[in-house]
């Protein structure tokens, strides 16, 4: 007890130092594996940046900082399923520049890559690392394809330190322009889509001609839209409203790759189509409200109050009919605002553990990188967190984040600024 | 010998939905006069037999039509209803879009236009192109996704815009929104015509790569196939004769110009739209055979809408055009049966051909023909029932079938609304209940 | 062939223009009173003299055979903008919604054209007059503060060389079109992304700023009215005020365009504060407001039946009930058209009403009798009896319904040409070789 003791307070001074342990060990703790049920008094071995091992008869190595987890609990790292902590775009410059059909590929990026943009000192990434976020898989989102994203961590100095995988899916976004500029309507962008990647296609096709044999050839024109699209390993397309839902499913169908649907307010009514096509959803934690400045005579449709009330209970309709999804933060800029999301899919019949899973092994296995990140397991990157209490009940306390075996201390939420002028809701209608 | 089949039929019975039997109505057929006191006996969602003295098979379900009238269920052959995008005006050309990519069955203008008695309606882009997208037919089956709205077989369609509409992107807008958007070409009546002929001579070039890479491979020569253009595919099989050209337009002149380039391309127009000045052109119309598909008694809205009368649809179809009366309006679609009644008036046609306008006209304009627009043994057994003879102001519709479904039915839908609304109320009172009020008690 | 020759019958008629006649053999429909099986109506001079089974009538009276035709009040459409406006999309040949806010001194009647196209083409279908609006109904002109008070309206007869000789009301109603709380910015033509949403708070202070500029203008107006009829010092007439005397004198009422339910209470209100006379033009949120417009008083100028109903969650009848609600709930109304591409429809209307529970008899009087009683012309216009002017039309069954025909069109006693641009493009492209 007294060795332990004095570890521990070499272990206070030395963070006060910030010299790193070459080994940590979390002792006696009730730990979520990512996968099922949760182990109790488990011990979890980190060494190197990596989980070394985790089960209830695993000793802490001589040479670990020990962290006493009675009373605690041990989670996966979360991981932000489709975020921008940490991708800083430039707003863009000037007016669009005219597009007069899909051959100007318009609003297309689809080389740039997210982990060319990660700015380690965006503040968000402390933020909701103190909030037990471990990962976050940040994109670009500016366009229509607007580029592919990577699976970062949140904490280091260098992007290149962050980046677990640097090209993990080609975002895509179904914004129209102006009415001038193509294209100008819904219907447009998916032809703008079905083209470029018919035009990719072809592209690949001929490309491998040419290089097996270049003589007697026109040469491909370089396209770096086709190359970067070529390139994705999987499509994210928006569906919120059942009928967009559907719309995806069909014509995801249509696509070269696979693709993942991000959004799923109405998810409760399509639950069914998505479990039988197949598919991985990202589900947005934003929960859809009511706009704070709107006008108070204004009755919404019932289509929109339904699916306002009903949109909790989507995560809980999926993990019922079995379709994997992950959470996404939605832009919510608070981590207690994100942690009550959570909760509110609970309370809306989200089993615990799915809630756990949708944060840290779906999202890894989403994006193809389960079999080094979101769950602890031996092998595996060392991102966890130690709470006190439950995850995203009011009352709980992170109280360490280790990120790539290195660890942390939660830093306390910034006050929140007065709120904006109240609206009279409720009683006031007139 | 007769058991095995006794028991396959009853398998069968077990899978199909009971027959329905529309009772003691005036059945207008439209093609096969009109029956004054007759039943009408559905199968499997097709109508299996017209006329009188029908018995009712055991487990039918009756609908009790006495008094009441049962006419085919409407089709409107000009509609943008259901879709959530109706233009892509930002090029001259925008074949590559489709109006399928972006169905809305949950649009309640389905709803509305049912209750008015709809049950086919020809789902349209907009006029903003010369050469405008793809087009599709829809049942209208409420409730259903996407893909079952569609009407199966249905030949697809392309639109194409004349006149004023698809112009208009080629003139300085005096919206102090549009100020500062670049032209679109064309700005003239010349320069549509232009683009039409253009697009389709590109066409005929694309038509030609992919027969002599076809004809390579079946040679059994090594070779790429062309690119894929999403653009000039449609355009393809407008020449092919497999999409059928629907056509807004307006003048005399333009009308002329679009049967001549069609013409000159080797293919035909399937329907003129609109067409308010088809009356001028009757003649040459029929000899294309062309369809027209027209407006009531639109006019004045437009310099090109001001020499439109009320009369158009009786006198090009004395003429020998193949007419049919639409909407192009969620509002107009509702009341196309009295539009019909109109066509008595200005123009002296009789029930039965002013009934045709929206009925067998535009399901031959259609190519559905053998499907719907009349109520014959064999049909679909898409079918409106009013509560007065429908070419009378003071009808109502009272239900409306579509595949021997009902799918509206006036006295169901009056509960209906006031469960809705209360649940509606419902949903509002939770809210208010959950919502923090005026001085946050919630911490922030 | 037959159907060609229809308006070559009309033209014997027009050769008598004098306004005297005696017509026989009628069905008479006098909206005022029940309805005769057969009779004669007596005209002199554009009145209508006398009206009964047995008429007596001057011995060289020129007589017209009604042939048991129906006689029916011309039609009266309470909401156009018949000669002022030609080809909606054509600005230059429209003359309604000038700049500015408050233009009371602004007056219709004199900017009508009397050779209009949409004159014959309507009156073809038995509407004899109608009220014809300053006010852009649909929009306005442009960027800067909407309209307010648009300038008074005029209810003209369809037929007349001038408008002077098409006038019988010049000064009908003083049309105000109600602020309205604009949360998003108005969309003009197919722009999509026409700007951002407005906050509630701000779109409320600028409604508020709207109401109290108007309330303002009256105030001003009064002042105005008390200085001129005490000969103030240094009182300098002024056309704006002194076309508002009429409305706060209560002679003139105040036509108010207010659609929605917001618009319309806040009218209401705006009208019992300014002791004016109003009358609520296209009020479709009506139904939410039953009991308060009938405390009010005020008649209603019904919003086109053929509607869309205006929220997704409405019943999809809601705008075809609205008016056999109005009746039910005893409140006074006429039908209007709001527009001139379909006025002739104005019958059309009334019929759909009664379609979905509006008793027929008083979907007639909405376009006849109950139109002539809210603009004040009653004694003159609105039914077939002694005294008033002789606008009649001759049907061959129930005007409502769509198949029946106008045979014969009477406009203060005169007999009017049927024809129009539209008959003789029929003519003659049915007779294209």
């Amino acid at each position: 007890m007294l060795m332990k003791l004095s570890i521990f307070a070499g272990f206070c001074a030395a963070l006060a130092l910030a010299s790193e342990p070459s080994a940590i060990a979390i002792h006696n703790a009730r730990v979520f594996t990512g996968d099922g049920a949760a182990l109790d008094q488990a011990t979890v071995v980190i060494r190197e940046g990596l989980i070394e091992a985790v089960g209830r008869n695993v000793a802490a190595p001589p040479d670990a900082w020990v962290i006493e987890g009675a009373g605690l609990t041990v989670y996966p790292g979360l991981i932000d399923g489709l975020s921008t902590w940490g991708v800083q775009q430039n707003a863009p410059s000037g007016p669009a520049p005219h597009a007069r059909g899909p051959e100007d590929r318009p609003w297309t990026t689809t080389w740039i890559s997210a982990a060319d943009l990660v700015q380690p000192s965006d503040r968000r990434i402390e933020q909701f690392r103190s909030a037990g976020f471990t990962s976050a898989v940040v994109f670009p989102t500016r366009g229509i394809f607007a580029g592919q994203g990577s699976v970062i961590n949140l904490a280091g100095d260098k992007p290149g330190q962050m980046v677990v995988a640097s090209r993990v899916g080609q975002y895509v976004s179904l914004m129209s322009g102006s009415f001038a500029s193509f294209p100008g309507s819904l219907m447009g962008v998916i032809a703008y889509i079905r083209q470029l990647e018919l035009d990719a296609e072809h592209y690949r096709l001929v490309k491998t001609a040419y290089e097996k044999n270049p003589r007697g050839m026109q040469r491909p024109e370089y396209d770096r839209a086709l190359d970067g699209l070529l390139a994705s390993p999987r499509l994210l397309l928006p569906a919120n409203r059942a009928v967009e839902i559907k719309r995806m499913i069909a014509f995801g169908a249509e696509l070269k790759q696979p693709f993942v649907l991000y959004g799923m307010v109405e998810a409760y009514r399509a639950a069914s189509e998505l479990k039988a096509a197949g598919i991985p959803v990202l589900v947005n934690l934003r929960w859809p409200e009511r706009a704070r400045d709107a006008d108070p005579e204004q009755v919404e449709s019932y289509r929109v109050l339904e699916a306002r009330d009903k949109a909790p209970s989507s995560p809980a309709a999926l993990a019922n009919a079995g379709v994997r999804f992950a959470f996404y933060s939605g832009g919510i800029e608070r981590p207690r605002d994100l942690m009550r999301a959570v909760k509110r899919a609970i309370d809306a019949g989200l089993p615990y553990d799915a809630a756990v899973r949708a944060l840290t092994l779906s999202p890894a296995e989403i994006y193809g990188v389960s079999d080094r990140l979101g769950s602890i397991d031996k092998g595996k990157i060392a991102n966890l967190i130690v709470v006190k209490g439950n995850l995203f009940e009011d009352g709980a306390e992170v109280k360490y984040i280790i990120v790539d075996g290195v660890k942390y201390e939660p830093v306390p939420e910034p006050p929140q600024p007065a709120p904006a002028e109240r609206l009279p809701t409720g009683g006031e209608d007139r | 010998m007769r058991r095995p089949g006794l028991a396959v039929l009853c398998a069968a019975c077990a899978f199909a939905a009971p027959p329905t039997v529309i009772r003691n109505a005036t059945i207008l057929t439209v093609t096969k006069g009109t029956i004054p006191n007759g039943s009408i006996l559905i199968r499997d969602g097709k109508i299996a037999a017209v006329g009188t003295g029908i018995e009712a098979p055991a487990g039918a379900t009756v609908i009790d039509a006495s008094g009441q009238y049962v006419m085919p269920g409407i089709i409107d052959c000009h509609s943008h209803i259901a879709a959530e995008s109706i233009n892509e005006g930002s090029v001259s050309v925008s074949s590559m879009v489709g109006i399928e990519d972006v169905l809305n069955p949950e649009s309640i203008e389905i709803y509305r236009a049912l209750a008015g008695g709809v049950t086919t309606a020809n789902i349209l882009h907009g006029s903003a192109n010369s050469i405008g997208g793809k087009c599709v037919v829809i049942k209208l089956r409420w409730g259903k996704d996407a893909k079952r709205l569609l009407f199966e077989g249905a030949t697809p369609g392309i639109k194409f815009a004349l006149g004023e509409n698809p112009k208009r992107a080629g003139s300085p807008s005096p919206s102090p929104l549009l100020v500062g958007r670049p032209l679109r070409y064309p700005a003239t009546r010349m320069g549509v015509e232009d683009v039409i002929r253009e697009a389709f001579l590109e066409a005929k070039e694309y038509q030609a790569l992919w027969r002599e890479y076809r004809d390579k491979i079946a040679r059994g020569e090594n070779a790429i196939p062309p690119r894929r253009d999403l653009k000039l595919e449609p355009l393809v099989e407008v020449l092919e004769g497999k999409r059928f050209v629907h056509a807004h337009c307006y003048r005399a002149d333009e009308i002329l110009m679009l049967l001549n380039v069609a013409d000159e391309f080797g293919f035909k127009i399937r329907t003129l739209q609109h067409a308010l000045e088809g009356y001028k052109v009757a003649k040459e119309i029929a000899a294309h055979g062309a369809g027209a598909s027209t407006f009531s008694d639109w006019w004045s809205y437009k310099m090109e809408a001001f020499d439109a009368i009320p009369y158009n649809a009786a006198i090009m179809m004395r003429k020998g055009v193949l007419v049919s009366l639409n909407s192009d309006s969620a509002e107009l679609m509702r009341r196309l049966n009295t539009e019909a009644a109109k066509t008595m008036k200005y123009g002296g046609l009789s029930e039965t051909e002013a009934l045709s306008l929206i009925t067998i006209n535009p399901a031959k304009q259609l190519a559905i023909d053998s499907r719907v627009g009349s109520i014959e043994a064999g049909k679909d057994a898409d079918l409106t029932i009013y509560d007065k003879h429908p070419l009378s102001n003071y009808a109502k519709v009272q239900k409306v079938l579509i595949d021997g479904e009902v799918y509206f039915d006036r006295d169901r839908a009056l509960s209906e609304q006031l469960q809705k609304e209360a649940e509606k109320q419902r949903l509002l009172e939770k809210e208010k209940r959950q919502r923090p009020q005026a001085g946050a008690r919630r911490p922030s | 062939m037959k159907r060609v020759l229809l308006f070559a019958a009309a033209l014997p008629l027009i050769a008598a223009p004098n306004g005297s006649f005696l017509l026989r053999n009628v069905a008479i429909h006098p909206v005022a009173g029940p309805d005769l099986p057969n009779g004669s109506i007596l005209v002199e001079d554009g009145s209508i003299v006398d009206v009964g089974v047995r008429v007596a009538a001057p011995r060289d009276i020129r007589i017209i055979d009604g042939k048991g035709l129906h006689a029916y009040p011309g039609l009266i459409d309470s909401a156009t903008e018949i000669g002022l406006s030609e080809i909606g999309s054509i600005r230059e040949t429209n003359d309604v919604g000038e700049l500015g806010q408050f233009n009371p001194q602004l007056r219709a009647l004199i900017a009508v054209n009397p050779e209009s196209e949409h004159i014959p083409v309507t009156r073809a279908n038995g509407i004899t007059s109608v009220i014809t609006l300053p006010g852009a109904i649909s929009g306005g002109r442009g960027a800067g503060a909407p309209p307010v008070i648009a300038g008074q309206a005029a209810l003209i007869h369809l037929d007349g060389w001038t408008w002077a000789e098409m006038a019988v009301e010049r000064s009908a109603a003083m049309q105000l079109i109600f602020p309205t709380l604009q949360t998003r910015p108005a969309r003009s033509g197919a722009a999509e992304g026409a700007g951002p949403a407005i906050s509630y708070n701000d779109a409320k202070r600028a409604y508020d700023q709207r109401l109290r500029e108007l309330t303002d203008f009256f105030e001003n107006a009064r002042r105005y009215q008390k200085a001129k009829a005490a000969h103030s010092p240094g009182f300098k007439p002024d056309l704006h005020y002194e076309a508002m005397i009429p409305v706060l004198e209560r002679k003139t009422p105040v036509l108010v365009m207010a659609v929605r339910e917001r618009a319309i209470r806040d009218a209401l209100r705006f009208g019992r504060e300014q002791n004016i006379r109003l009358i609520l033009a296209e009020p479709r949120d009506a139904a939410k407001l039953l009991p308060e417009i009938k405390a009010s008083g005020f008649p209603v100028i019904a919003a086109p039946t053929l509607e869309l109903p205006l929220e997704d969650d409405d019943a999809y009848d809601a705008a075809f009930t609205l008016p056999s609600q109005l009746y039910k709930a005893g409140i006074q109304f006429a039908f209007g058209s709001f527009g001139n591409q379909f006025a002739r429809n104005l019958p059309y209307q009334a019929a759909a009403a009664v379609a979905f529970g509006l008793p027929w008899q008083e979907a007639l009087r909405a376009v006849t009798l109950s139109a002539a009683e809210i603009w004040g012309v009653a004694d003159r216009l609105g039914s077939l009896e002694k005294g008033k002017i002789a606008d009649i039309m001759l049907t061959d069954g129930d005007p409502l319904e769509t198949k029946t025909q106008v045979r014969q069109l009477f406009i203060a006693g005169r007999p009017v040409d049927l024809s129009n641009k539209q008959t003789r493009l029929y003519e003659k492209y049915m007779n294209r070789p």
